[in-house]
């Protein structure tokens, strides 16, 4: 009999990273400047505690529902009018996400690399990467990220290690920026960059051991958050705070500024943007993927294949419909901010009712005997 | 029936697959690529303000009266003849000079495409040499397109020149068969051998931005035929050029910026004699701590110079003994700060924080910064008026090989 539970606890923490780590890469240290000033690396980690903090309350939810995702447990816990209508608007969200993290991506190359490609084929080669990808099942899944992770990290930590030779350390400081209230709502658009997140609880049904879903959670959080302080860290002190207001992918020319030494490449932006191809397209896929599979679940279908096809128009439509780049991160940011509704919000409601339940259930059992 | 319908399946699909062959969007050959290695801006004189080319805008429609038009010069790359080894390349010129008109750099780029049958190409632009007249009037109208072409690197170098950039296009040094890549080695290699600060395009944009301090760009003059030299530090004010040091000033800058590369020497007097030793600054310690004395922003330097006697003028001078060298250290410590002092003084004068002081005041004392200065502007004035004590300790090491 095939093994219906195929994923260890490392390829859980591994699946969540390469989720996490996506286009965001790119203008996080402008978002994060934008909040806090000097204070950036600060605005990311309360960002990444924000987002910790949503991770965990799915990956508690999971551990009690361990055979169920958000779409299906969620019906339990609300009654299923009520969480099918939420759970029609966690795919909606996952589905727009979806969209603009292949327009954002579509921007980035036209912009700075293929200047005469057309937009719609950057955007269509790579939806049509994570629509072929998405036919197959949860374990290739897993080892797809499990494959690309290594690929991820590396490079970024040669970009941020070589570029701290031009690093002024007096660029980081105040380390508490200076516009608190400001500083608190720039968090929330960092935060936004952790959604990928979301996608714990479509694993932890698959995993070997769902107990140690926490350890999982934990790993990828701690691990995908640290990078990007990193770069931000790394971003903040060489270039210094007004400087990255002015640029619109700050990190990218971190790694047009950095050269590896002894002239072997004069700028590693190249290698930097192999690289984010793969980040973007692991970001993809998993919310592509999540997004048909929760399709599936919502309406109780034998298979998750011939959905990923169907949906591939929408998908694209959605994506072309940002009129240019400023327009396209006004809407990013919007969405993320209000997405925070649905990965932190919602399933926060749902755990309190949840423990609500089960005592009052308790209650009655030991009330009965 | 069944295997019929696969093959046609397939056959469709190598049908679908056979536009991807027609490849890339964005190919483009070598050869048809007029690679451009460096530019030259320059005020346009009298005579070539009528040059204007029409070409992003109709004559007299462009909204800016009081700008004098620049004169662009461009070094391009003549494919196939750029030597690539010892043995390549003939007696043919390797690169084509050309100079056009135009009201910003983009303008005077389209401009000049309109004369070159190739597109034109900034990946490999390595240095944009700037006039002193055109730095002075301000860099704005270059950063806006540099910075939003995705093709320029941002290591590329940035030199003021005193003479007409266009020269520098029109050099051919000897020394390297690629003018404009002899140039921009020279300058890279500026800093590695201590003779200036790191320097670059993106830097210089950093710089710029920040608010607590104000950029420096290498100040670069023709010597003879030919020949470049290091002449001085450009220094700015916003994106203005407002003054120049000597070259041995570069060394001083450097003492207080903290940059601990030493590669300057400075003649010292020894004390009771008439004489002169060379003295060769090895490597610099610098420690700036600010403060507020009574609300005003006051700086205390401290610089500590390890040095080597390098060589000294005449057989008189005796430097067998450590009392020598310590009265020469104290010497030299006394010559230090009084240069690290004149050269602040003169910046102070101008208006222009090249050493940063100001950075260090808004990452230390960011509730004084906040409420007293918060812009550029502000920061530039209160420099005018900012205090500052420098103490110089020096330690002579070396006296080289010989004994007396």
């Amino acid at each position: 009999m095939e093994n219906t539970r195929p994923i260890t606890t490392y390829q859980a923490a591994a699946i969540l990273i390469s989720t996490i780590i996506g286009v965001g890469v790119l203008p996080l240290p402008l978002f994060a400047v934008q909040a806090g000033d000097t204070g950036a690396p600060l605005v990311t980690l309360l960002g990444m505690v924000l987002g910790a903090i949503g991770l965990f309350i799915l990956t508690f939810l999971g551990i009690r529902h361990p055979e169920k995702t958000i779409i299906t447990y969620s019906e339990d816990i609300i009654g299923k009018v009520l969480g099918r209508i939420c759970s029609l608007f966690v795919i909606l969200f996952f589905f727009v996400l979806t969209g603009l993290a292949a327009r954002e991506f579509g921007e980035v190359v036209v912009t700075g690399v293929l200047q005469e490609t057309p937009l719609e084929v950057t955007v269509i080669v790579m939806l049509l990467l994570a629509c072929i990808s998405c036919r197959n099942a949860i374990n290739v899944f897993s080892y797809i990220h499990n494959f690309y992770l290594p690929m991820l990290v590396a490079p970024v930590l040669i970009v941020v290690a070589l570029s701290l030779k031009n690093a002024d350390p007096l660029y980081l400081r105040p380390i508490i920026g200076t516009n608190l209230p400001h500083m608190l709502f720039g968090t929330l658009t960092i935060s936004a960059l952790f959604q990928g997140s979301f996608i714990i609880t479509m694993i932890i049904p698959f995993m070997k051991n769902p107990k140690k879903a926490i350890k999982a959670s934990l790993f990828g959080i701690s691990i995908s958050g640290g990078l990007y302080l990193l770069l931000v860290i790394a971003t903040v002190a060489v270039f210094g705070a007004e400087e990255i207001k002015q640029i619109f992918w700050p990190t990218l020319e971190l790694a047009r500024t950095t050269a590896l030494p002894g002239n072997v490449l004069q700028r590693l932006d190249v290698i930097f943007l192999a690289v984010w191809v793969t980040a973007v397209f692991t970001t993809l896929f998993s919310s592509y993927y999540f997004t048909i599979y929760s399709i599936q679940q919502l309406l109780h279908l034998q298979d998750h294949k011939m959905l990923s096809c169907s949906i591939f128009p929408f998908v694209f439509i959605s994506a072309m419909l940002p009129q240019n780049l400023i327009q396209m991160y006004e809407f990013i940011k919007f969405v993320g901010r209000v997405g925070l509704l649905i990965t932190i919000l919602y399933p926060g409601i749902l755990l309190i009712i949840d423990f609500i339940k089960n005592r009052r259930r308790k209650e009655n059992a030991s009330q009965q005997t | 029936m069944r295997r019929n319908k696969r093959n046609l399946v397939l056959l469709l699909l190598f049908v679908l697959l056979l536009p991807l062959l027609s490849g890339c969007w964005d190919a483009m050959e070598m050869e048809r690529r007029a690679n451009i290695l460096a530019i030259g801006i320059d005020e346009a004189s009298e005579k070539e303000q009528e040059k204007d080319g029409e070409v992003a805008h109709l004559k007299k429609s462009f909204q800016m009266p009081n700008q004098k038009l620049i004169k662009v010069t461009a070094q391009i790359a003549i494919p196939g003849r750029i030597p690539l080894g010892p043995d390549q390349g003939g007696d043919q010129k390797p690169v084509l000079v050309m100079s056009v008109v135009g009201h910003t750099l983009e303008d005077a780029l389209l401009n000049l495409q309109q004369q070159v049958a190739d597109e034109l190409f900034l990946g490999h632009l390595r240095i944009i040499v700037l006039n002193e007249n055109v730095a002075k009037q301000g860099t704005k109208r270059l950063n806006d397109f540099l910075r939003r072409n995705p093709e320029i690197r941002r290591t590329a170098a940035l030199v003021v020149s005193k003479e007409a950039a266009s020269k520098y296009m029109k050099l051919a040094p000897d020394l390297d068969r690629v003018p404009s890549l002899y140039l921009a080695d020279m300058v890279d290699n500026l800093s590695s051998l201590g003779r200036f600060p790191p320097s670059f395009i993106g830097l210089f944009w950093t710089i710029y931005s920040s608010k607590g301090q104000e950029a420096y760009l290498p100040y670069l003059t023709i010597k003879q035929k030919d020949i470049i030299e290091l002449k001085g530090l450009a220094y700015f004010k916003g994106d203005k050029m407002v003054g120049k040091t000597s070259p041995l000033e570069i060394g001083v800058f450097m003492a207080v910026k903290g940059d601990s590369k030493g590669g300057y020497g400075a003649f010292v007097h020894v004390p009771g004699t008439d004489q002169m030793v060379m003295v060769q600054v090895r490597s610099r310690k610098t420690k700036t701590k600010i403060e507020l004395k009574n609300g005003r922003p006051h700086v205390r330097l401290k610089v500590r110079y390890e040095c080597e006697i390098d060589e000294k003028e005449s057989p008189k001078v005796k430097i067998n003994d450590s009392k020598v060298l310590k009265s020469i250290e104290k010497e030299t410590a006394k010559d230090m700060r009084m240069s690290i002092e004149k050269l602040i003084a003169t910046t102070q004068n101008a208006g222009s924080d090249v050493f940063g002081f100001g950075e260090h005041f808004r990452a230390k004392l960011p509730r004084y910064w906040n409420r007293n200065i918060k812009t550029k502007e502000n920061w530039e004035a209160a420099y005018q008026q900012l205090t500052y004590d420098v103490k110089v300790d020096t330690f002579i090491h070396r006296v080289g090989m010989k004994a007396k």
